[in-house]
């Protein structure tokens, strides 16, 4: 902690405003620590051969946009299944 | 004077606007500071991994230009990793009619329940 910084002499308007941007944050953080998380996914997947330059060739590029795509379409089809699951055997 | 912990010497602020930009302040490097940590903290598992297969006395030359071009890759990966990931919340968050399609992304890699505010 830099300060201590009493919260409560904030006023409305800038209490709503640091409300608006905390979430907004959050909100970002959150994809930030997906995109982490993904790309060490990725990584594992798509760069297999020894590392020789420092940039991305074309088809490790390709790699990547595929994965991110299909990871997402493996979260969707999860959530789908779990949702048809819930609906039961009995519906 | 100033250090890179912040302007030690200057007064706590006291009115709303500056308890506010000083609120802002400290939130936009707690950030910067953890996305960093995170990036570094990955860099430093996969290139260890992908460079240092059996560790010596000391890091070879060889070892030393593999690092540096690995950090880079990763680095361009996270890039491409971003944007798409980025474009494709966009279009599974129309496609639900507005509804939040991170939330899907951040519950599919196993992370906590974000941020809970500290505004109560």
């Amino acid at each position: 902690m830099e300060q201590q910084l009493d919260l409560t002499k904030l006023n409305e308007n800038d209490k709503k405003e640091l409300n608006q941007v905390l979430t907004s944050e959050a909100q970002k953080s959150n994809i930030q620590q997906t995109v982490h998380h993904l790309n060490e996914v990725c990584w594992e997947k798509c760069i297999t051969s020894k590392i020789s330059s420092g940039s991305l060739d074309k088809s490790e590029t390709a790699c990547a946009q595929n994965c991110v795509d299909r990871w997402m379409d493996t979260s969707l089809a999860v959530l789908s299944k779990l949702d048809a699951m819930r609906g039961g055997p009995g519906h | 004077m100033s250090s890179i912990f912040g302007s030690g010497s200057t007064a706590a602020p006291q009115s709303s606007a500056e308890i506010k930009q000083a609120v802002l302040r400290q939130l936009q490097q707690e950030t910067a500071m953890s996305n960093a940590r995170a990036l570094i903290g990955k860099i430093n598992k996969h290139c260890f991994k992908a460079c240092v297969p059996s560790p010596d006395s000391s890091l070879s030359t060889k070892e030393n230009t593999c690092l540096s071009n690995c950090m880079d890759k990763y680095i361009a990966m996270w890039n491409v990793t971003s944007k798409t990931y980025i474009a494709r919340v966009n279009v599974e968050t129309k496609r639900m009619g507005g509804q939040e399609a991170a939330a899907i992304g951040s519950m599919a890699s196993g992370l906590p329940e974000g941020g809970g505010g500290i505004m109560g």
